[in-house]
């Protein structure tokens, strides 16, 4: 108002000086000029969005981390360009253009211990791909020129992953999961198939003593005792399936009793998950290393497997836990997702709040920190303040030794072990306390591998 | 001058699945002045390693530490340098490598160890031990032979790292023909492709 006032006396002081009347009635008016003068400083404060009525928010995908083994999919950090030198790591987040380049649309990516395997759907046809370390055959057989036997251990760029499906060009892949050096591949259709070194049967086959596992042309298309599978999940060398009804499926390595069938000894086939959690409905589970968490749909929350920092301390004293034990923390509430590190626990509970326990970075100030019983992270450090009060956390993802969380706005926070600059900061200093990573887009999964991250979402407008 | 100590060094599966890290250990070993007098890579048997780890038995992480040695190749190699037994432990780091990234981080455990039973690699812990543990990895190899014949000559100036056979070989045993193979050890270590996630370096 008070820019407008001036403006009008601005107006009468110009009239005066020009002294113009109007040509119909001889008197002066200061309507028009006065309106111009309007138009124009309104169009000086606008903001325009030139958006088409059909636009919609681009996907985006951005890694960032240890570029040695190619898992980052970036072809110029290892092949620069003329008077550019090689990059080792990356420790901010870059664009992974390849996608867009090809026009691929991701559905889900595994990230592995140095190796990354991307499932989506291209113009072509629905399409699986991978990049990195492929010493163990985890990325599929993969030869350089064609029918030559020369092997390609580390992969710079994403190939296309040839699986035996029935139907290759509907058959889409929807989830994909990796472990150390093994790949679980769910699709749509044709049921699960699995890659990649199968010392401990994690590939759902039998152990073959002395097998070479690189250059290894087998996918083996596993039998599951049920159809409906949701979920799958690897920890580093076991795999779990969750299904539609809520039961868990495990094989693969049980030495610290990650299959929670009771024994120590491996298996390769798909057996059912009992102990506690039978007869639950189990909605989400999630491991990365060798202690695995359940969540069932009540929210009460189960885990087995290692507990030698003090994962599964409230209801044992054994450091190894080979059938599924329910965690009896009344405090945290309803809990809604869990994650499990190598040596640390974390959960998101109804209100969206994280809880973490274990031996580690937990998040919770600078000091390293032993705890058996679940402990909150101030939402202050997620971004939740007076003037933000609706901030929650509703993704927690993890890694080895370091935790990532996603809040409701698509902010990505980031806190642990900074190996190789895997927690985005531009520095590779560790970080103890949750810190905003400067991802250019509104986050919304992020996936951890042991030393590189890849984090996906939508363009801001 | 003191005399060289030999031991036994092992690269356990989790490395030698990972190409660039087993590069960046076998630079360790070069930077850190050892003479490697014999490599050898093999995939273990259980009965193999169940000897190797006898000591173990009965403990709570000897099932998990036999099945994971025996699901890959591993690469052994006899180290010599003065304190060799003390000097690799020490490079090597704790086995606890939950514990040791934050201890030790740039120690070879602190920087690519996984977890604590893939702990990247292992070390004789006494010379007791460690003529143990050659004679199961290389029974044709003699420690007191190795000493009387060729462990007097190994200094820095008179022996050459050959690529072929991942080992230090005496300047005067080299055969004419296979010098081509042969590069200077100086310079290998500053050539080689190597990537560390130690904070300093980068």
């Amino acid at each position: 108002m008070a820019g407008l006032k001036q403006m009008s006396t601005l107006v009468q002081s110009v009239l005066r000086t020009t002294g113009n009347s109007c040509n119909k009635c001889g008197q002066r008016h200061a309507s028009n000029l006065y309106r111009r003068e309007k138009r124009k400083k309104e169009k000086e404060d606008s903001v325009f969005q030139h958006l088409g009525k059909n636009y919609q928010r681009t996907d985006r995908v951005y890694v960032w981390g240890n570029a040695t083994t190619g898992a980052l999919g970036i072809r110029q950090l290892h092949r620069p360009e003329k008077n550019r030198s090689t990059v080792n790591t990356v420790s901010r987040p870059r664009r992974l253009s390849f996608l867009d380049k090809y026009d691929i649309k991701l559905s889900d990516v595994g990230t592995g211990y140095g190796y990354t395997v991307l499932c989506g759907k291209s113009p072509n046809g629905p399409l699986l791909m991978g990049c990195g370390v492929n010493l163990d055959s985890q990325l599929g057989y993969q030869e350089y020129p064609k029918n030559t036997g020369r092997l390609l251990d580390v992969i710079i760029e994403p190939v296309p992953i040839e699986l035996p499906l029935i139907e290759p060009s509907t058959t889409r892949m929807t989830q994909v999961a990796c472990g150390r050096l093994h790949t679980i591949v769910l699709t749509d259709k044709e049921g699960v198939y699995t890659l990649g070194n199968n010392s401990y049967g994690q590939c759902g086959r039998p152990t073959v003593e002395g097998e070479v596992y690189r250059g290894n042309q087998i996918v083996h298309k596993l039998v599951t005792p049920d159809s409906n599978i949701k979920q799958v999940v690897c920890g580093l060398d076991h795999t779990m399936l969750l299904t539609e009804g809520g039961q868990v499926y495990s094989f693969g390595l049980n030495a610290d009793g990650q299959l929670g069938s009771g024994t120590y000894q491996s298996e390769f086939t798909p057996t059912m998950v009992k102990g506690d959690i039978e007869g639950e409905k189990i909605v989400h589970i999630a491991c990365k290393a060798d202690c695995i968490l359940a969540v069932s749909a009540k929210g009460d929350i189960f885990g087995w497997g290692n507990s030698e920092y003090n994962q599964l301390s409230s209801v044992t004293d054994k450091t190894q836990v080979n059938i599924p034990r329910h965690l009896p923390f009344k405090h945290v509430g309803r809990v809604q997702r869990v994650c499990a590190t190598g040596s640390m626990c974390g959960l998101i509970n109804e209100s969206g709040k994280v809880f973490v326990w274990g031996f580690g970075i937990l998040g919770k100030g600078p000091k390293l920190q032993q705890t058996g019983t679940p402990t909150e992270i101030p939402m202050t450090l997620f971004g939740n303040n007076e003037f933000n009060e609706d901030v929650h956390v509703k993704d927690l993802q993890c890694s080895l030794n370091h935790f990532a969380a996603i809040t409701n706005k698509g902010d990505l926070y980031m806190w642990g072990r900074n190996i190789a600059g895997a927690l985005g900061f531009g520095h590779k200093q560790d970080q103890f306390f949750p810190m905003k990573v400067a991802v250019p887009c509104e986050v919304s999964s992020v996936h951890c591998g042991v030393d590189h991250t890849i984090a996906v979402g939508k363009a801001f407008a | 001058m003191k005399n060289l100590e030999v031991t036994l060094a092992i690269l356990k599966p989790d490395v030698l699945s990972h190409p660039i890290i087993a590069q960046c250990i076998k630079n360790t070993i070069l930077r850190n002045n050892f003479f490697i007098v014999r490599s050898q890579t093999v995939i273990l048997t259980k009965q193999k390693v169940e000897e190797f780890y006898r000591d173990h038995k009965g403990k709570f992480f000897h099932n998990r530490l036999v099945t994971f040695m025996q699901s890959g190749p591993v690469s052994a190699h006899v180290l010599a340098r003065q304190d060799a037994i003390s000097h690799w432990r020490k490079i090597m780091g704790p086995t606890k490598v939950f514990r040791t990234i934050f201890k030790e981080p740039n120690s070879i455990r602190g920087q690519y160890g996984l977890t604590d039973t893939r702990n990247c690699a292992h070390g004789s812990d006494s010379p007791i031990s460690a003529a143990k543990e050659i004679q199961i990895f290389f029974p044709d190899f003699s420690i007191d032979e190795w000493y009387r014949s060729k462990g007097h000559l190994f200094t820095r100036d008179n022996v050459v790292f050959d690529e072929q056979s991942q080992a230090h070989v005496l300047l005067k045993d080299i055969n004419s023909s296979r010098v081509q193979y042969i590069t200077n050890p100086i310079t290998n270590i500053g050539n080689v492709k190597g990537f560390s996630f130690n904070k300093e370096d980068s």
